[in-house]
């Protein structure tokens, strides 16, 4: 594999965007990998999440934030220049109830685009990646970047943190 | 007693306390309380009350919500788990089912970009069957007219 510039670029700015803000940071998910249309996080259990208090399965809901967070990043990371991809819709197949106290991972794959439109599939499970708990497939809108200053504000709050030269290299390190 | 009978006296027991809970907020017209028997719904931030004889639904704007920094713009995977617990306490409170429902699908458009403010929702429910029952959802912010998502919700009972 040769080295991707941009996504060795957008990849700290996607789990920063991700993981320290808003709702992902509220839920405490963690992006594992990041590569050209795949995604993959985990899910720490967590009590304040539970949908079925008679027996601590977490709501469907987190799975929803969960695909659609997955699908979302797996969407934008196709784009040249990285963007906001407004979902179009999502649809979720819930195979059985997630078991409490387990993490959960998330997969997710862009596996078609065209001119307009980037085609999602996503996958939920706990112990066994053929046994899942969750299925979706999602469709996002390619809108033009300009309109949009994400990336621009993500590698502004990453910039703050860290020493901009010091990411570059660990991303050269981890860049495929 | 075994410990598969004592889990299953227990489970018995909770699901009893469960339905007298139900029963106790329907008698106060108090669609809230069910709410607040899912721990989910205080992590979101959903509330629920009765308006016109309709369950209405909504979710202030809270900094945890947030999808898009830069916009900001409501998380659609909030407006997701909003709209598929709007859908789960409209069957619990409306409906005579003993259980908590199970979701089996769920699908959902989004119109319009949810904005950092206060989201509503409506559900109806358009089937009840023996086993399945058919939910749909619709939110908006503005104009009850102008969704920003709408959802459809199959539910095993």
């Amino acid at each position: 594999m040769t080295f991707d510039m941009t996504m060795a670029l957008f990849r700290p700015a996607l789990k920063y965007a991700m993981e320290k803000n808003g709702h992902g940071k509220t839920l405490g998910l963690k992006m594992t990998e990041i590569n050209r249309g795949e995604i993959n996080l985990v899910f720490p259990y967590k009590e304040e999440v539970v949908g079925n208090p008679l027996t601590g399965v977490v709501h469907g809901g987190v799975i929803v934030s969960l695909l659609d967070t997955a699908c979302g990043s797996a969407a934008m990371t196709v784009l040249n220049t990285p963007a906001v991809t407004p979902t179009i819709d999502l649809r979720l197949d819930y195979m059985h109830p997630a078991e409490p106290h387990k993490p959960i991972y998330v997969e997710a794959k862009v596996y078609r685009q065209t001119a307009n439109v980037i085609f999602c599939r996503g996958l939920a499970w706990q112990d066994d990646k053929e046994n899942p708990i969750a299925h979706c497939v999602a469709n996002f809108m390619k809108v033009d970047s300009k309109s949009i200053n994400f990336s621009a504000i993500a590698i502004t709050q990453l910039r703050r943190l860290m020493p901009w030269g010091k990411t570059t290299d660990s991303d050269k390190e981890t860049g495929k | 007693m075994s410990s598969e009978e004592m889990s299953l006296e227990q489970n018995k027991h909770q699901l009893k306390e469960w339905q007298e809970s139900i029963a106790a907020a329907r008698q106060e017209n108090s669609p809230q309380t069910v709410m607040e028997m899912i721990p989910y719904a205080a992590f979101i931030g959903a509330q629920a009350r009765i308006e016109n004889d309709q369950l209405l639904y909504w979710l202030d704007k809270k900094p945890s919500n947030i999808g898009n920094p830069s916009l900001p713009a409501i998380h659609g995977g909030v407006i997701g788990g909003f709209l598929e617990l709007a859908a789960a306490i409209e069957i619990i409170y409306t409906l005579d089912i003993a259980a908590v429902p199970k979701v089996v699908d769920f699908s959902l458009d989004y119109l319009r970009a949810g904005r950092y403010k206060t989201i509503y929702a409506k559900c109806q429910v358009l089937r009840q069957g023996k086993k399945l029952i058919n939910v749909t959802a619709s939110a908006w912010q503005d104009d009850e007219n102008t969704p920003i998502a709408t959802a459809r919700c199959h539910f095993l009972i």
